[in-house]
């Protein structure tokens, strides 16, 4: 299978890291940009403990970026598990050169990233909550 | 008192027509799919450049003063910007198109630049307002949609100077206020009279007149405060949104289609019936104070007052022979007798503009306090009025002529 974007060593690397960091309490997000001009992935930010609306607030309205996010799953018998998610950030107001190639090369970062569960976001800040977000994964 | 300086840019109807910062040009389109740039040189306006890049009818056409940028919307559903460059081989200026796609699926009606010049408003039949700004990011113009509470063709949109809030008259008869705040573009405005902490997609106000009927045309007064619209039940409206106290002027004429606030207290309409109105009021209360064409002034040999076409100044093309070929080519009618004489085969009306006036801008002065407005309109015609020149509106029901 052709590979239009590469993923550097570095970020995954990275992903691995955030994948195996302990946690506690609170859901952590680390997210990745395409780079268009390079054509490669680039990790772009990582937070530690942000709620789902904070974390749609920081990210872009108008650019598509891959979030794999740590959330705090609250079940309903009590337990806290902290099961790993991708969210396919996908604005439809995006220029379409660029959410095109996002698009392409998102199964590949999905295997890279070894995630099963995947949400995806494309009408910008008010599809990321803590509802859609539980109504996902339970 | 100055008579109004009529141009005849052509027979077809002017869809749009906007101004440069030093109104030495003029953007028209002429019902086609094209932007047609005529530079004033002496008297007359001369074509000088066309801009072609749409597939079908441009709706509107806006430029903006300060950062020399024309957006035009067409029925293809898209909005260009064109952009003034050095044309790298001939180093001449050429005007560059970019393409705003809008994501809309019917045509675009309207386009307005903001204030500030960093956003403009397309007005769609997809029942939506796009607000697009620059993401310098992606190199690319983004469009995000006003969308609640409208349900039909939005007409006509005018922005609030501050730069976020934004007026739309729409075809489901009501006029609404927005508040059009893009996150990265504009900076938290200060409260106002239409509210405050105002975020995407906010409805401040929505008004309509009191029979309803497609809202043609909004606007801000100069400080934003007021807001007027016109509507197709033959209302003038003026909002004051502290009430909210709403006047509704009715009018025994046709109804109004674009309309320009030319101070704080003073409005200019005009529309179907084919002069510009002008109204004065405060909060205390609106009336229609007169006309702008004084139609009482009687009317040389087929009406050619004030005329700025080429030949006006040569006595010898002007005379009655060759006004008869004239009115011939243009108008059809072969009578060889003046046009005031006869009744029956007359259809020439008494006002400057022989049709619809579809397009009214302030012209000259500054927003407080206009001095000059242009109007275009179905007839071909471009007209530049002075504000203070008020006839009163005489018995002759407008413009239709009563033998």
């Amino acid at each position: 299978m052709s590979h239009t974007v590469d993923i550097p060593q570095s970020l995954k690397d990275s992903l691995r890291k955030f994948r195996f960091a302990r946690r506690n309490a609170g859901s952590a997000a680390i997210v990745v940009r395409v780079n268009k001009q390079k054509l490669i992935m680039e990790e772009v930010e990582t937070f530690d403990d942000i709620s789902p609306e904070d974390l749609a607030e920081e990210l872009p309205e108008n650019s598509p970026r891959y979030v794999v996010l740590s959330y705090e799953l609250v079940h309903s018998d009590g337990r806290k598990s902290f099961p790993l998610v991708l969210i396919n950030w996908a604005p439809t107001s995006s220029e379409i050169g660029l959410l095109t190639l996002h698009a392409s090369a998102f199964l590949d970062f999905q295997t890279t990233a070894d995630v099963s569960k995947v949400i995806e976001v494309r009408d910008g800040a008010e599809g990321l909550t803590k509802q859609t977000i539980d109504a996902k994964l339970l | 008192m100055s008579a109004p300086e009529v141009h005849a840019l052509g027979t077809t109807p002017i869809t749009s027509h906007a101004f440069n910062g030093d109104r030495s040009q003029v953007a028209v389109s002429l019902n086609s799919n094209d932007v047609t740039i005529y530079s004033r040189q002496g008297k007359e306006w001369n074509v000088t450049d066309t801009l072609s890049e749409h597939d079908k009818l441009i709706t509107s056409i806006d430029w903006a003063p300060n950062s020399n940028r024309i957006v035009t919307s067409s029925q293809d559903r898209n909005a260009y910007v064109w952009q003034e460059t050095q044309d790298p081989q001939t180093g001449k200026m050429v005007w560059k198109p970019t393409l705003v796609l809008l994501r809309v699926n019917r045509a675009a009606t309207f386009v307005r630049w903001s204030p500030n010049e960093d956003k403009f408003a397309v007005a769609t039949g997809a029942r939506a307002i796009a607000i697009c700004s620059y993401d310098e990011e992606n190199n690319w113009w983004v469009s995000r949609h006003l969308k609640k509470p409208i349900r039909s063709t939005v007409l006509s949109i005018d922005w609030h100077p501050n730069n976020v809030l934004l007026a739309a008259g729409s075809a489901d008869m009501k006029a609404r206020v927005f508040s059009a705040y893009i996150k990265d573009v504009d900076s938290r405005p200060p409260p106002s009279v239409w509210g405050e902490r105002l975020p995407f997609n906010t409805v401040c106000g929505e008004y309509s007149s009191p029979s309803g009927g497609w809202v043609h045309a909004v606007g801000f007064s100069p400080t934003g405060d007021v807001l007027a619209f016109a509507s197709h039940d033959s209302t003038v409206s003026i909002v004051y949104p502290s009430g909210p106290v709403i006047y509704t002027i009715k009018l025994n004429s046709l109804p109004y289609v674009t309309l320009t606030w030319t101070a704080e207290d003073s409005l200019v309409a005009a529309g179907h019936d084919c002069q510009p109105i002008v109204f004065s009021g405060s909060a205390g209360g609106w009336q229609l104070v007169g006309t702008l064409d004084d139609t009482s002034t009687s009317k040389s040999n087929g009406g050619t007052r004030g005329f700025g076409v080429a030949g006006s100044q040569v006595g010898r093309l002007n005379s009655a022979a060759f006004h008869t070929f004239r009115q011939a080519d243009s108008r059809g009618s072969s009578s060889p007798t003046s046009a005031a004489g006869s009744g029956a085969t007359d259809t020439e009306l008494l006002t400057v503009h022989q049709n619809t006036i579809t397009s009214i801008r302030p012209f000259s002065g500054s927003a407080e306090k206009v001095d000059q407005v242009s109007t275009t309109g179905v007839d071909g015609r471009l007209a530049i009025w002075d504000v203070n020149n008020v006839a009163e509106l005489t018995g002759k029901m407008g413009a239709l002529r009563l033998h």
